[in-house]
């Protein structure tokens, strides 16, 4: 019953807002524009936890990824249509057949991870940098777990992964964060998103 | 919608009168005549538990989450209060205690569910260090282990050296699913396992488990189980017929995939929520049990 409730309320609330709407002669509200990208990272690394938060949903029980899953992310200018491919060794074989018609990059690290597991990242993050179908997007690094004592700071980060000489000529964007910080994530994808919205400014025909 | 406004229309004023109407016709509250009118399964079980939970009788909706031990003293309350009388209607106690049974039994059993579930696998605990060798030894009796951080683990399944971070969401629950599986069912687990290392369509056994565990558990929690615990056991269930339920699911998985033919990994949670639509709709079907096939 109080199921039925929150949808005929819902329900009313719609059609008092479109009656609204058409009455003050204002057009349907502009769509977000979609852009494609794709999340990789190492296993445990937290992007199905980050992605899963910025959905708004529950962290609680979130299990590692196989394959690969798909989530529409929302943001405030745009909504991206994440693909989040697992990071298990096994699986990363297989990542280059899914970077095809990504339009950004999103690479997860754990900032507390061991050193062996911090050289396979750069490993990765490089061979991706230099992939041909990514080698031209914008970048979003998020170097996670930032709330764990044993986390490499950021100064530390850019130097290990080598962002500065590696990436000269990219569009790339290092932001710390934990689940614990939503907003430094958050501000990290809306900084993403511009970088985005300036590609697609420049690809519009006509412009200098 | 209209169907939802009828719905609400009819549960909130038309219910009660319907009820009044059939008890002065009948001679019998709504509870008996749901005991007469059904055989002892999900369909009289579910029914009671609608009736109890839309009850405005205070003790009648506790009644879903009365402890064990005072089932009989709720019953014999329940029959109190509706004056429903031994003699004429014999079998109506017995039916209401199996039922209540039932309804209380799946709540707790998915509290304790639930506390596994968040216990996170502990390395200083030795109890859950062991229950991780016990699993390596269940599923390669012949290989020995050569270090607890090792490569290896991925010959079972994990996904890297270390498989505690790989019950991350899942907790011990995932464990005791998998040790389950391996203790009672050796020789089926044994199979699963050869066959999830296919060169080319093979999946990961230990993380295809916990996925499992993460779909029996979310199926536990919404309530979608209830047909099958309450057709499977007449009585309280217990912490084992949840894993036996798992044991089904891994079982069934491993020949859907082969049977679906899946290109590669890649394709798992495809094949998952394809896997995952099929029992639930199984389960719409209050008649259904799921019996495990197999040998042991």
């Amino acid at each position: 019953m109080g199921q039925c409730l929150q949808l005929s309320a819902a329900v009313c609330r719609i059609g008092v807002y479109s009656c609204f709407r058409a009455f003050c002669c204002k057009g349907p509200p502009s769509p977000r524009t979609e852009y494609d990208v794709v999340c990789v990272g190492l296993t445990g690394s937290g992007k199905s936890s980050l992605l899963t938060q910025l959905c708004s949903e529950s962290t609680d029980s979130i299990i590692p990824t196989t394959g690969f899953s798909i989530k529409a992310v929302p943001f405030q200018n745009a909504i991206l249509n994440v693909k989040e491919l697992g990071g298990a060794d096994n699986i990363r074989k297989y990542w280059s057949r899914y970077y095809q018609g990504s339009q950004g990059v999103v690479f997860v690290l754990d900032s507390a991870s061991s050193e062996d597991d911090l050289e396979t990242a750069r490993n990765e993050l490089h061979s991706a940098l230099q992939h041909p179908q990514l080698c031209t997007l914008p970048i979003l690094i998020l170097a996670n777990h930032q709330d764990k004592p044993a986390a490499r700071s950021l100064q530390e980060i850019k130097k290990y992964f080598e962002l500065e000489p590696l990436a000269r000529g990219q569009r790339w964007i290092l932001q710390p964060c934990s689940v614990e910080n939503m907003d430094a994530v958050k501000e990290g994808f809306n900084q993403f998103i511009h970088l985005l919205e300036e590609i697609d400014q420049e690809h519009i025909p006509g412009r200098i | 919608m209209i169907g939802l406004i009828w719905h609400y229309l009819y549960s909130s004023f038309l219910r009660s009168w319907v009820k009044w109407i059939l008890r002065k016709i009948t001679g019998k509250c709504e509870l008996q005549r749901i005991c007469a009118n059904t055989v002892q399964g999900a369909v009289q079980t579910m029914k009671i538990e609608y009736s109890l939970e839309s009850s405005r009788i205070e003790v009648l909706k506790a009644s879903v989450t009365v402890r064990e031990e005072n089932v009989e003293n709720r019953v014999r309350d329940i029959m109190e209060i509706k004056k429903v009388s031994v003699q004429k209607d014999p079998k109506f106690k017995l039916s209401l205690q199996i039922c209540l049974l039932q309804i209380s039994g799946f709540k707790k059993l998915f509290v304790d569910v639930e506390n596994l579930r968040k216990q996170p696998f502990d390395s200083s605990n030795k109890e859950h260090e062991d229950m991780l060798i016990k699993l390596w030894n269940v599923l390669m009796p012949h290989v020995h282990l050569e270090s607890r951080i090792t490569k290896q683990w991925g010959d079972i399944g994990f996904q890297g050296d270390d498989p505690k971070t790989d019950f991350r969401g899942m907790g011990m629950l995932g464990l005791y699913n998998l040790v389950y599986f391996g203790e009672h069912y050796t020789e089926t687990a044994r199979q699963t396992l050869s066959h999830s290392n296919h060169p080319k369509i093979g999946y990961s056994y230990a993380i295809v488990g916990i996925n499992l565990t993460e779909m029996a558990y979310s199926m536990l929690k919404s309530g979608l189980l209830k047909p099958h615990f309450y057709n499977l056991v007449s009585g309280v269930p217990q912490l084992h017929h949840f894993h036996q339920f798992y044991c089904y699911l891994m079982h069934e998985f491993d020949q859907f995939w082969f049977k679906v033919g899946p290109s590669s990994i890649m394709e798992f949670n495809h094949y998952r929520e394809q896997f995952h639509e099929r029992i639930k709709e199984m389960l719409q079907d209050p008649n259904t049990v799921f019996t495990l096939n197999f040998n042991k």
